[in-house]
């Protein structure tokens, strides 16, 4: 649906009312009604992210102690100017707030409401929020949340794509946008909330959450939550990690973030922290061979830890978070995190809070070394632990996975195109044309990834894909000419496959972990025009060669 | 609105510009640095290497990605950094190159 979108009305609070009943097709407004119900007598109300203010406008005008935090400043702003003037008594106070910091005494709420502010949580903010929230509320106090969720069925494919729309027109507009809230309902329980009743609008896309808080122990703090065991072995683990392969090392698989269980942990194991990629996952616990540590996944938003350390999703931010959600303080007496090498770019040790419970220590770079790293527990790491090498199993999946990209997100249209274009023009022996295009994609990256280190010669991409070019131009020409033993037909396809492994390997940049962001943003502007001009050429020759199939048949 | 957009992407200071002017991509001041070796651990292509005065040095500064590990680490902010945000991939090399264009106006 299309809540995601608005990340990009919050940068108007004056029309950002309109606007979002607009988008939200007036549910919001059902909702505020439905809210209304609720409210049978006059409460103190908490309303958490109150954006420009409206709900808290009308609690407050029907006698309603209402409080509204919201972290937006421009939103407050807005909120103020909308101060109803009828109101005269004091019970409407704006102020800005955030979750871990709410401006309420504890115990001091009958109500807390958030409405469409979930989707821009993540998982751990969300149990964050939660543990929060039952601290404000009286006892047997109230949550009432409103969110938008997956429907299921054919209404997913429908939000899929709506979804999918709005994220592009919010890419454009360089914004980021809230997040699909996959596991919320796991966390109410264990933290202590039960469900009073629910609702739905718009085939399950939104729905509204009353919650009751229910006491869970005798000193009175809520819960933590702690995501099921997850398999790692078998074939359908197996099946996940082929998966990640074929989607792309970079694409988002999250499993939940939380605490996971290696062998038989006591207070005293270790704990290793990791990103919450599927992958990542699946590696870390297999490379563990079961012995006894704590995993703690961090939201890295499904990303493996190199990327997630260069993309703000595995930092400072994210550590904190994964220790106060989850509550490991209590649950371990290891003082020491073990986290992976490769997130160094990310997090910071020295700009860590002093009162920062635990002593950081980076573990080796790749998980395969785990166990012996824990064995030997070395304070110098041996190389072995700790340099990058680009070897032929990690250039392989890199070229796995860069073909997949490939077909997935470039290819795929323009194959499609010509294999249409040829049926059009009846010329359907010369399909196999097209097959062997997606063939010379395939060999092409194959090869790059294979002969990688051929090319450290130079750190300049370019001149790497030039040399790929004229490599791959050398051997796949060799194969077309023992395959059709035609010189014709050779140049007709020399120009596309040097084109192919030129652009593949400059795509390539980013699997070999040894590139630096300046350099290859340095060196864009010449790849496009080069890459523009060869296009061209292609293109040309892509007429000949079916030019060529006409004047054969 | 316009002028924080600008600002973050603009994100230039004085040091940068010297850094850029010099062409240092990465350095660590000798006369602040312990020689604690966190940065040797951390860094994945080896590049801060032990001097004989048992302090480090970035031994071959162009293998460098500048992924900053070693710079936010440093207990004693002894590595200087000239870094550039991104990720070493073609694609993220031409959002930035997209952005750069559409209304950032820094040089």
């Amino acid at each position: 649906m299309a809540v995601v979108y608005m990340k990009r009305l919050e940068e108007e609070p004056e029309s950002y009312d309109s606007k979002f009943t607009t988008l939200t097709k007036g549910i919001n407004l059902n909702i505020q009604d439905w809210i209304f119900e609720k409210l049978d007598k006059s409460y103190s109300i908490l309303e958490v992210g109150c954006g420009t203010g409206s709900l808290a406008r009308k609690m407050a005008l029907k006698g309603n102690q209402v409080i509204a935090i919201d972290k937006n400043f421009n939103m407050i702003n807005q909120a103020m100017q909308n101060y109803p003037a009828t109101l005269k008594e004091d019970n409407l106070l704006y102020q800005i707030g955030t979750l871990s910091n709410m401006p309420v005494k504890e115990q001091s709420q009958d109500i807390i409401i958030s409405t469409f502010m979930l989707s821009e949580l993540k998982p751990f903010e969300q149990q964050i929020f939660l543990r929060n929230a039952w601290r404000a509320l009286k006892p047997e106090g109230r949550l009432i949340i409103a969110a938008e969720f997956m429907p299921s069925g054919f209404w997913k494919l429908r939000f899929n794509l709506k979804r999918w729309w709005f994220k592009k027109k919010l890419q454009k507009l360089n914004l980021k946008g809230t997040h699909i809230n996959k596991f919320f309902f796991h966390f109410t329980k264990s933290i202590g909330f039960k469900i009073l009743s629910e609702n739905e609008w718009a085939h399950r896309s939104i729905r509204t959450i009353e919650l009751q808080k229910v006491k869970l122990n005798e000193n009175n703090e809520p819960g933590f939550y702690k995501p099921q065991p997850r398999s790692f072995k078998g074939i359908k683990s197996q099946l996940r990690i082929y998966r990640c392969l074929f989607t792309g090392q970079i694409d988002s698989v999250p499993v939940e973030p939380g605490i996971y269980r290696s062998g038989n942990p006591n207070r005293d194991s270790p704990i290793i922290v990791t990103a919450n990629y599927e992958y990542t996952y699946i590696k870390v616990m297999r490379d563990l061979k079961n012995i006894d540590a704590w995993v703690l996944c961090i939201d890295s938003n499904g990303i493996n830890v190199w990327c997630a350390a260069r993309g703000n999703d595995f930092g400072n931010t994210q550590l904190l978070n994964a220790i106060e959600a989850t509550g490991i303080e209590q649950i371990v007496d290891t003082k020491t995190l073990i986290l992976p090498q490769l997130s160094a770019g990310g997090v910071s040790i020295p700009q860590l809070p002093n009162k920062f419970p635990y002593k950081i220590k980076y573990g080796p770079i790749w998980s395969n070394k785990i166990k012996e790293f824990l064995e030997k527990s070395p304070t110098r790491k041996p190389d072995s632990m700790k340099l990058l090498k680009f070897s032929l199993k990690h250039r392989i999946r890199a070229g796995i996975t860069h073909i997949t990209f490939s077909f997935r997100k470039i290819f795929i249209f323009p194959l499609l195109g010509l294999s249409i274009l040829i049926l059009a023009l009846n010329q359907l022996n010369s399909l196999f044309w097209v097959g062997e295009l997606a063939l010379w994609i395939i060999l092409a990256n194959f090869l790059i990834s294979i002969f990688f280190p051929l090319s450290t010669f130079t750190r300049k991409f370019i001149l790497k894909a030039i040399f790929y070019g004229l490599i791959n131009l050398f051997i796949l020409s060799l194969l077309i000419w023992i395959i059709h033993s035609s010189l014709i037909y050779v140049l007709l396809q020399s120009v596309i496959i040097f084109w192919l492994s030129f652009f593949s390997t400059m795509s390539f940049s980013g699997y070999s972990m040894a590139t630096s962001p300046r350099e290859i943003q340095l060196e864009y502007p010449l790849f496009r025009k080069i890459n523009i001009l060869l296009i061209v050429i292609v293109i040309v020759f892509l007429g000949l060669n079916i030019f060529n199939f006409l004047k054969l048949n | 609105m316009k002028n924080i957009k600008q600002d973050a992407c603009c994100n230039t200071t004085s040091l940068d510009s010297v850094l850029r002017a010099l062409g240092i991509k990465i350095m660590i001041k000798e006369s602040e640095c312990t020689g604690c070796g966190l940065c040797a651990e951390i860094c994945p292509f080896g590049l801060p290497q032990k001097s004989e005065t048992g302090k480090y040095e970035i031994s071959h500064p162009e293998l460098c990605t500048e992924c900053s590990a070693c710079q936010r680490n440093c207990p004693v902010n002894a590595i200087i950094l000239n870094e550039q945000k991104g990720c070493g991939c073609l694609w993220n090399a031409r959002s930035v190159s997209k952005n750069d264009k559409k209304g950032c106006n820094c040089s």
